[in-house]
């Protein structure tokens, strides 16, 4: 990372100090030979976080106009680690890929209302590509350790910009384009799109730095470190290799908790002896303890959770198949439930289950974990556990099922 | 945007003009794309927000930009400069790049090593529940056995 072309030495310098111009930087590295390979990858792990970003939206609506299947029961899991990888593996790619086009910062703006015109009209754009890939990933990395020092949404927030930041790319990639594609058609080194530096590219500084291809060796092994370094908290085999990862996988029953019973100002008196789920069709209900779900036909299921955090664990849960209740109320195939939670703090304290998950045997109302009763954490007395479903939605404390007309 | 830059370039030596054509077309088709789904998000950043939250959103957004474009890059300049200067030619280039590994993966490790997001849930044992320094420290180990290896590889 060598910067070649600093202004002449000795007491002339602090004379000349002004601020940079293009051709100062040297063209060697901040080459659109190496921006564009960089900008290949970070295109790809940007196209993937959006897509996967969608998937997680979509699963979280309470009522999708098409439905989300659910199988595989690992799919959610698996789209929203590989959100993470990808944001994660982006974070290098694009501290190099803004290294190489650092001097297009200082590019002499032309003369002439349309020239000018046209020069403002990208300069803003790639502004807004810039700013919004930025905060794409500085929000997405602190939503994953649960650091919030800001006053918006982040869920809303991040889902704005994400439009902001791939049509940004869309655009860069158009008015790139020739760029781009003459560049990865050459080889690494060819130098017959490098802008002209002010000094010679044979000064000595220049032939002794980082190659072009060091620098990218050096950038896919931060990208590859970086995915490693953090995957553990959702890879189970990569646990102990992730040495920042979000979470090291252990918890109470083996699973790690989002959200502890006290932060969700779940009353202790409430999921005591007097505890009591109501399940409600229309005018039909039947009220029943834990000992009465204990006393039902009980299912063992082998399901994930996975958090839109980017965490995920898989459980072995047991308890009373959803569908087993909607029955003692007649309710009809594929009605959706209304699921109520104790908890007093938080967004999902009721959540909506559509007819195909209601439905799906392998759908649980789980009052067990691990072998051993739900620990409170986990939603003692009684909580949903579904397949592919975002962990957000996996209710927890549950005393009220309420199927929809 | 510039379409003209390009097509100097986007006909290639020797190809034929049709081609260049509908290349420029479907550059143009999708420039506008992007322009459309970009402001859609510009929509969807600046409806249903309050103007406190969405000022706070923009203060983000260039705050990114500012500390990168000033800080970071400052930094980067000032550190070439004096690698420039003082470090021999023959530890540049490892150097430079254990600084693209290292200086990522530190960027990364600071909502860890900081744990500030501990302090919204205090009472959650299993959030950020690893010795993160120890990794760091790791990481650094990796990296500089990295750079020593690049430095004494035999050379050809």
């Amino acid at each position: 990372m060598t910067d070649a072309g600093a202004p002449a030495p000795g007491r002339r310098r602090l004379a000349s100090l002004r601020p940079p111009r293009e051709e100062d930087f040297s063209p060697r590295l901040r080459s659109p030979a190496v921006a564009a390979r960089v900008g290949v990858a970070l295109g790809v792990c940007f196209g993937l976080a959006f897509l996967t970003g969608l998937v997680s939206h979509y699963s979280q609506l309470p009522d999708p106009p098409v439905p989300v299947p659910t199988s595989p029961s690992w799919g959610y899991r698996v789209t929203q680690g590989l959100h993470v990888a990808t944001g994660i593996a982006a974070i290098p790619l694009l501290l190099v890929k803004l290294w190489t086009v650092l001097p297009r910062l200082f590019q002499a703006m032309p003369r002439g209302v349309g020239p000018l015109a046209v020069a403002t009209a990208e300069r803003v754009s790639v502004a807004l590509l810039v700013a919004s890939a930025i905060f794409m990933l500085v929000t997405g990395l602190m939503n994953s350790t649960q650091w919030y020092p800001w006053a918006f949404s982040f869920r809303s927030t991040h889902y704005a910009v994400a439009w902001v930041a791939v049509g940004a790319i869309v655009l860069h990639v158009a008015v790139k384009l020739p760029v781009i594609r003459t560049a990865l058609g050459a080889d690494l080194e060819d130098t017959s799109q490098d802008r002209v530096p002010k000094t010679s590219p044979t000064r000595g500084v220049d032939q002794e730095g980082l190659s072009r291809r060091g620098l990218l060796t050096a950038t896919w092994t931060a990208a590859g470190l970086a995915v490693l370094a953090t995957a553990g908290a959702t890879v189970p085999w990569l646990r102990r290799v992730s040495v920042l990862g979000v979470r090291s996988g252990d918890g109470p029953q083996g699973v790690p908790i989002n959200r502890t019973a006290s932060a969700a100002e779940v009353d202790p008196a409430a999921v005591g002896e007097d505890y009591r789920l109501e399940v409600v069709h229309g005018e039909q209900s039947v009220t029943l303890s834990r000992a009465d779900l204990e006393a039902m036909e009980q299912r063992t299921e082998a399901l994930p959770i996975a958090c839109v955090e980017g965490w995920s664990a898989q459980g072995t849960w047991s308890g009373v198949r959803v569908r087993d209740l909607l029955d003692l109320v007649g309710a009809p195939a594929g009605a959706a439930v209304v699921v109520d939670s104790l908890q007093q703090r938080g967004a999902f304290s009721s959540t909506r289950l559509p007819g195909n998950f209601a439905d799906d045997p392998r759908t649980l109302l789980a009052l067990g974990l691990s072998g051993e009763p739900l620990s409170l954490d986990h939603g003692y007395p009684a909580r949903i556990i579904a397949p592919n479903r975002p962990g957000v939605l996996q209710t927890k404390w549950v005393h009220r099922l309420e199927v929809q007309a | 945007m510039n379409a003209g830059e390009g097509t100097d370039v986007a006909d290639g030596p020797g190809g034929p003009r049709q081609v260049g054509q509908v290349g420029q077309v479907g550059r143009v088709v999708l420039g506008a794309l992007g322009v459309l789904v970009l402001g859609y998000g510009l929509f969807l950043l600046v409806s249903r927000r309050s103007f406190g939250d969405l000022v706070d959103a923009g203060l983000w957004l260039a705050g990114g930009v500012l500390v990168h474009d000033v800080l970071l890059s400052g930094l980067l300049i000032a550190l070439g400069a004096a690698a420039a200067r003082w470090l021999p030619g023959r530890w540049r280039g490892p150097l430079a790049g254990g600084l693209v590994v290292l200086g990522s993966l530190t960027l990364l490790a600071v909502p860890f090593l900081g744990g500030f997001g501990r302090a919204n849930a205090p009472d959650n044992p299993t959030l950020l529940d690893r010795d993160y320094l120890a990794g760091w420290l790791l990481l650094v180990a990796l990296t500089a056995l990295g750079v020593l290896l690049a430095r004494y590889r035999p050379r050809r």
